[in-house]
């Protein structure tokens, strides 16, 4: 009998890139969210609202987004711990990573690396971010959230975050894919070039979307610079009217 | 200098060495491979289109058996093979075959039901039976009667050589690679190792064995146009001829190849024509049926190399950049046959050619491919002359392809001697003969020789150039030693290779890197390559017939009254520039099938008065016996060879539809 | 020969060669550039050759079959591991940079010591089917039966040729020299898809579960883009993956 291995290996692996896909899958759902202020403050109130359980419970309990934010805070710390053991882990990998860096020409390996340096972004803007959604998940509205990126000045921490993450979040998604179930056959090449083609596409959608509802957000908190700090009151009462 | 001792040296990682080494690993003999490449580079790895083995499973091979691969192998060889030995091969090539099945190797399976098959360049449909689905299937391959040739698609020899060579790592086997045997050790009488250069550090060491056995492959890089690997300059067979002791057989029988893609010389498979292909001229025309109407494309190599040649000099070649070519054509196959089937060749096109089969011709012409010739063995595989030494596969003139070799005997030929030679070595380290008693005087003043040897090229300033020496070497043997042969071209190649003998001595390094140095290497292997060459083109010279791949056009017939025999060369002393050439008869009245035409070619030659005797002879045999009699005992009545084979090898050979 | 010769602008290469021989303790790696004619249908084989002719003779460099298989001569060429033998200088730039494969032992300029890495890989993987009482097959008896489809299914991944190219392709090889490589796990797939190797997936787990495996594997697929033999190496991985991950989780 051939010596034993652990499990841990494949469990590591495993939750690794689960870890990442849920990230993805949330990341994604909270852009559709956020940019709900495309569609005007009304229906931004109504889905932070939501997300306080008032639909639920007939009041908004803040606490659930600390809650919320808790857990992906959680989920964050697993996934990084597990991606960073895929970091050089001495200055010796890292020179040899750099070498061959340097002397390979390879389009797939770069986007790795990209992954790499955007992880390394993340380990800091996610936490700031997710710091001021657990300590004050009751300032998440159509102003609140406007006057922290215009005048608290968060817009420089989303539009990086927003950079880093999606571009993270795409090419992370293409390599579950190729990791898991890379095409096989005669196809294998054109599949994985359609894969990739719609990997840009999802990168470009969300980098568009969320930039236009950053926007948007700088704009309506550039124009409730004078009275930051007033909360929203939704033109009509009952929650989800429009 | 450092000496190894171990039981067995095996000089050569191919199959050949490899199965060798197996064998006399499980006698439980220590053993030690010795490759200038890693094992698994050698070129049984370049065998594209198959082994073969009278299995008889699909239906093109239907019927087949021993019998009928031993006549298409006597008949390709034109008389030249030792028929006790192929009879040997033939009962043993269904064995190896079976043992490399279960080793691992994928040979491609019969599939049940109908397929379409391409033959005389039409489609038809065959059915193959339920019977046969899943048992090994083979190709149709020139010269052979049935469908013979069992392959892995077109990559034979790279799937049999990685399974060897993995069983050998399972068998805790040694494989010294990038290392160089450059002298054979011996007392005059017995072979005790050899002196062996490391061709990383350079520097030399000793092996010191109870047996040695060369299976160093092919020496085809004597020629300009080959289609062997660069490593093929026959280094094995050189330091059996240095001893002065061990002979070379056959040595002017050299084989070319139909179809070498034009300018690279890489070989296509003969599985193209083998499953369908044509030869096409500048015309587009099919000239093969002209020339051969019973076997066309499919005649045996050497015949349709020269009637490629002889179409070329008749005015009907392509005229190409590179010189004259003929077209062969496989696009009739379809795309799906070649991608499955045919996959290398189109990867050679792609890449050497920059062409697409399936759409494109190919152009081809005959290059050198195989060395019938080598060191000469007995039927164990040992030297008659040198006792301890042995040799298998394609260094070795065992001798079941006389002067011309069968497409898909070779590979075979390796895997078969591989486990017949492994077993006698074993047996003979277990006889009082394998006893070594060797002084290390005697290992030192051979290791003190070679040292004087690579010193004395390193000082040498007589301002020859070793790279230019080879070239001009294999310019003439490819000029004047070729297809076709004339007395006054063949003694122009001699003296020229005197000459040049001469001029290597003479050669002066222009580095002196310290570790292999790549000039110093091709100095030393171009001294022992002339020597090759001159045993080629002088026994050419001198054998004043044509036999097989051997074509003399100033002596157009084969001569059974005077050349039914076997060239031996040795060596007779370091200085001189000419082999001692000996001959060994082909005894008629102890051959199963006597000589007669091969079938194909020239029907023309002349017979041995004792052709006749034994004819009678055969058949005063076969009378009393009736038709009764099944075919294991009229065999035997004619020529009993399975008290030669090693005990654990004489059983027969279930085929489908024997009982078990 | 009536033939009409072609007036052809032939091009001057420039080959970059990354030189260095740990031998000689004088030697310093460095690039050494050699200028050279093209000629028709050349190939890096002839071109090296050449200039070891007629340049330098202490050139080194592997070559055997010169003809793609048997996969001595992989060497970085403009930064993409590939087979030399079978590149043809007309398809690269006049300014061609040839370095030895990363990643494994330097012999000499060129030369690299791929043998014997795999050598290791197989002994370590033990790449040989595995059946009780092999060597006692019985030869004379018609041999087992193989679906058709199946043995060229193995065939497939029997096509490696060892030649190192996805090793120097792979980032994570160049980080942890334990790592087996796209070639070592496609090998454990070649045998694991052979009905003759017994092996379950639990002996595979012991041999490639942990970080020097498959799960070392950070899917840059350098291995997939630069395969001579067009492998599907990351489909294999991939599913090497997942039936590891089901064995061992
Ligand atoms: C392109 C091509 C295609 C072919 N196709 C077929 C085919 O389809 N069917 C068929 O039957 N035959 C075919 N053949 C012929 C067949 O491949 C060879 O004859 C056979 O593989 C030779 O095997 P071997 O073991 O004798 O030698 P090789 O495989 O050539 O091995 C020789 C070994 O000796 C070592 N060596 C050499 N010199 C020394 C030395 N001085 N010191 C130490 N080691 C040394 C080498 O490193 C190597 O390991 C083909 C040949 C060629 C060239
Ligand atoms: C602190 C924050 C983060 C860090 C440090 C980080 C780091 C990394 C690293 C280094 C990798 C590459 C690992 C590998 O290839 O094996 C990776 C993969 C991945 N990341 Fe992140 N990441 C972070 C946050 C996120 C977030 C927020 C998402 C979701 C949007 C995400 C999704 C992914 C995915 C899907 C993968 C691919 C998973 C895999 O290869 O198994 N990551 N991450
Ligand atoms: S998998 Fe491909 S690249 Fe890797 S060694 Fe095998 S043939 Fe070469
Ligand atoms: S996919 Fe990437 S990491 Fe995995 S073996 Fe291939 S090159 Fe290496
Ligand atoms: S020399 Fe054999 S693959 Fe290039």
């Amino acid at each position: 009998m051939p010596k034993t291995l652990s499990a841990l290996s494949a469990r590591m692996d495993l939750l690794q890139s689960l870890s990442g896909l849920l990230l993805v899958l949330f990341i994604w759902a909270h852009m559709f969210f956020e940019s709900s202020i495309l569609l005007g403050e009304d229906a931004m109130y109504a889905v932070s609202r939501m997300f306080e359980g008032e639909p639920l419970f007939g009041k908004p309990y803040p606490l659930l987004v600390s809650a919320a934010g808790i857990a992906v805070f959680l989920l964050v710390a697993v996934h990084a711990v597990l991606a960073l053991r895929k970091f050089p882990g001495s200055s010796r990998q890292y020179q040899l990573l750099n070498r061959h860096l340097g002397v390979i020409r390879h389009e797939d390996t770069t986007l790795w690396y990209v992954q790499v340096i955007t992880g390394f972004c993340l380990f800091f803007l996610i936490p700031a971010h997710l710091y001021t959604v657990i300590t004050q998940p009751e300032n998440i509205g159509p102003y609140a959230s406007a006057d922290r990126v215009w005048s608290e000045r968060f817009w420089i921490v989303y539009a990086l975050l927003l950079l880093t993450v999606h571009v993270h979040a795409a090419i992370g998604v293409y390599r579950l894919v190729m990791k898991w179930y890379a095409p096989t056959g005669v196809q294998a090449g054109r599949t994985r070039a359609r894969l990739k083609r719609g990997m840009w596409c999802i990168l470009a959608f969300f980098i568009l979307l969320g930039t236009a509802s950053l926007l948007t957000y700088m704009r309506i908190g550039y124009q409730h610079a004078d009275s930051a700090g007033e909360r929203y009151r939704p033109a009509s009462a009952p929650v989800g009217a429009r | 200098m450092e000496i190894i001792y171990t039981d067995v040296l095996v000089i050569g990682g191919g199959l050949a060495g490899q199965r060798a080494a197996i064998g006399a690993k499980r006698r439980g003999h220590e053993t030690i491979v010795l490759s200038l490449v890693p094992a698994k580079r050698s070129h049984s790895a370049a065998a594209q289109g198959g082994m073969q083995a009278s299995l008889g499973n699909c239906l093109g091979a239907s019927g087949d058996n021993e019998d009928i691969h031993f006549a298409d192998t006597v008949r390709g060889s034109d008389w030249g093979a030792d028929q006790h030995v192929v009879r040997m091969f033939t009962h043993t090539a269904p064995k190896a075959i079976r043992e490399l099945a279960a080793w691992g190797v994928p040979w491609n399976r019969v599939q049940r039901g109908e397929h379409e098959i391409t033959v005389d360049g039409q489609k038809r449909t065959i059915a193959e039976s339920d019977a046969a689905h899943g048992l090994i299937t083979s190709r149709n391959f020139g010269g052979t009667g049935k469908w013979r040739a069992c392959y892995v698609s077109d990559g034979t020899g790279h799937a049999m050589l990685y399974t060897m060579s993995n069983q050998a790592i399972a068998a805790g086997i040694p494989v010294h690679e990038r290392m160089e045997a450059l002298a054979l050790i011996h007392d005059g009488g017995r072979c005790c190792g050899a002196i062996v250069r490391n061709l990383q550090s350079g520097k030399l060491l000793a092996y010191v064995a109870r047996a040695t056995c060369i299976a160093t492959g092919g020496y085809g890089r004597i020629y300009r146009v080959s289609t062997n690997a660069v490593i093929n300059e026959g280094m094995g067979a050189a330091i059996a001829l240095e001893t002065g002791i061990a002979s070379l057989g056959n040595m002017e029988a050299i084989q070319f190849h139909p179809t070498a893609i034009v300018p690279a010389g890489i070989l296509v498979t003969e599985g193209c024509r083998g499953d369908g292909g044509l030869l096409l001229d500048a015309a587009g025309h099919r000239f093969m049926p002209d020339y051969e109407p019973q076997k066309m494309e499919l005649a045996s190599r050497d015949v349709v190399s020269r009637r490629m040649e002889e179409h070329i000099a008749a005015g009907h070649g392509v005229q190409g950049r590179f010189g004259e070519h003929l077209w062969l054509d496989i696009r009739l196959l379809g795309k799906a046959h070649i991608e499955r089937n045919l996959r290398e060749v189109k990867e050679i096109c792609h890449y050497f050619l920059g062409i697409d089969p399936v759409r494109d011709l190919i152009p081809v012409r005959p290059a050198q491919h195989y060395s019938m010739g080598g060191i000469r063995t007995d039927h164990r595989g040992q030297s008659p002359q040198l006792r301890g030494l042995f040799a298998a596969g394609e260094s070795a003139c065992w001798d079941i392809h006389g002067f011309n070799r069968l497409g898909g005997n070779s590979v075979a030929e390796t895997v078969v001697a591989g486990m017949i030679v492994g077993d006698s070595i074993a047996d003979f380290c277990d006889s009082p003969e394998g006893e070594l008693q060797v002084s290390t005087a005697l290992v030192e003043e051979f290791g003190q020789r070679e040292r004087q040897r690579l010193a004395g090229i390193g000082s040498g300033n007589g301002g020859e150039s070793a790279f230019e020496l080879t070239r001009l070497m294999q310019d003439t043997m490819t000029g004047n030693v070729g297809i076709f042969r004339h007395g006054d071209r063949l003694r122009e190649a001699v003296d020229t290779l005197q000459e040049l003998q001469c001029r290597a001595a003479n050669i002066t390094l222009r580095s002196s890197a310290p570790g292999a140095n790549p000039e110093l290497v091709a100095a030393y292997r171009l001294q022992r390559m002339l020597k090759l060459a001159q045993c080629t083109a002088y026994g050419a010279l001198q054998r004043t017939e044509s036999r097989g791949a051997h074509y003399r056009a100033d002596y157009p017939r084969r001569n059974d009254g005077e050349w039914l025999r076997r060239t031996l060369a040795t060596w007779p002393a370091p200085e001189a520039t000419l082999p001692s050439l000996d001959y060994e008869a082909l005894d008629i009245m102890t051959m199963e099938l006597p000589p007669g035409w091969r079938g194909y070619g020239d029907k023309d030659h002349i017979a041995h008065p004792d052709t006749e005797r034994r004819k009678h002879q055969i058949s005063a045999a076969l009378a009393p016996l009736g038709d009764s009699a099944d075919r294991y005992t009229r065999q035997q009545a004619l020529m009993p060879f399975e008290h030669l084979l090693p005990p654990h090898l004489r059983r027969r050979n279930q085929r489908l539809g024997d009982e078990s | 020969m009536n033939r009409i010769p072609v007036q052809e602008v032939r091009r001057s290469l420039q080959i970059r060669i990354l030189r260095h021989n740990p031998h000689d303790p004088a030697s310093k790696p460095c690039l050494q550039t050699f200028e050279l004619e093209e000629a028709e249908s050349m190939t890096l084989f002839i071109a090296l050759n050449e200039i070891r002719q007629t340049m330098d003779p202490s050139l080194q460099f592997d070559f055997v079959c010169r003809a793609g298989i048997c996969g001595s001569c992989g060497m970085i060429i403009n930064g993409r591991p590939g087979l030399a033998c079978r590149t043809l200088t007309r398809n690269l730039p006049e300014c061609i940079t040839l370095a030895p494969l990363p990643g494994f032992e330097l012999i000499g300029d060129l030369s690299v010591n791929t043998g014997k890495w795999m050598r290791g890989m197989s002994e370590r993987l033990e790449t040989w089917v595995h059946q009780r009482d092999l060597d006692r097959a019985d030869i004379d008896q018609l041999e087992e039966r193989m679906e058709p489809d199946l043995a060229e299914r193995i065939y497939e991944l029997e096509r490696c040729i060892e030649c190192g190219c996805c090793i120097a392709a792979c980032g994570t090889a160049r980080m942890r020299e334990d790592f087996v490589g796209a070639v070592g796990l496609n090998q454990i797939m070649r045998f694991r898809l052979d009905p003759r190797d017994e092996r379950s997936d639990a002996d595979f787990y012991a041999l490639v579960g942990d970080e020097s495996g498959v799960f070392g594997c950070m899917t840059l697929l350098g291995c997939e883009d630069y395969c001579p033999k067009d492998l599907p190496l990351a489909a294999q991985i991939a599913f090497l993956r997942r039936r590891m991950v089901a064995t061992g989780a």
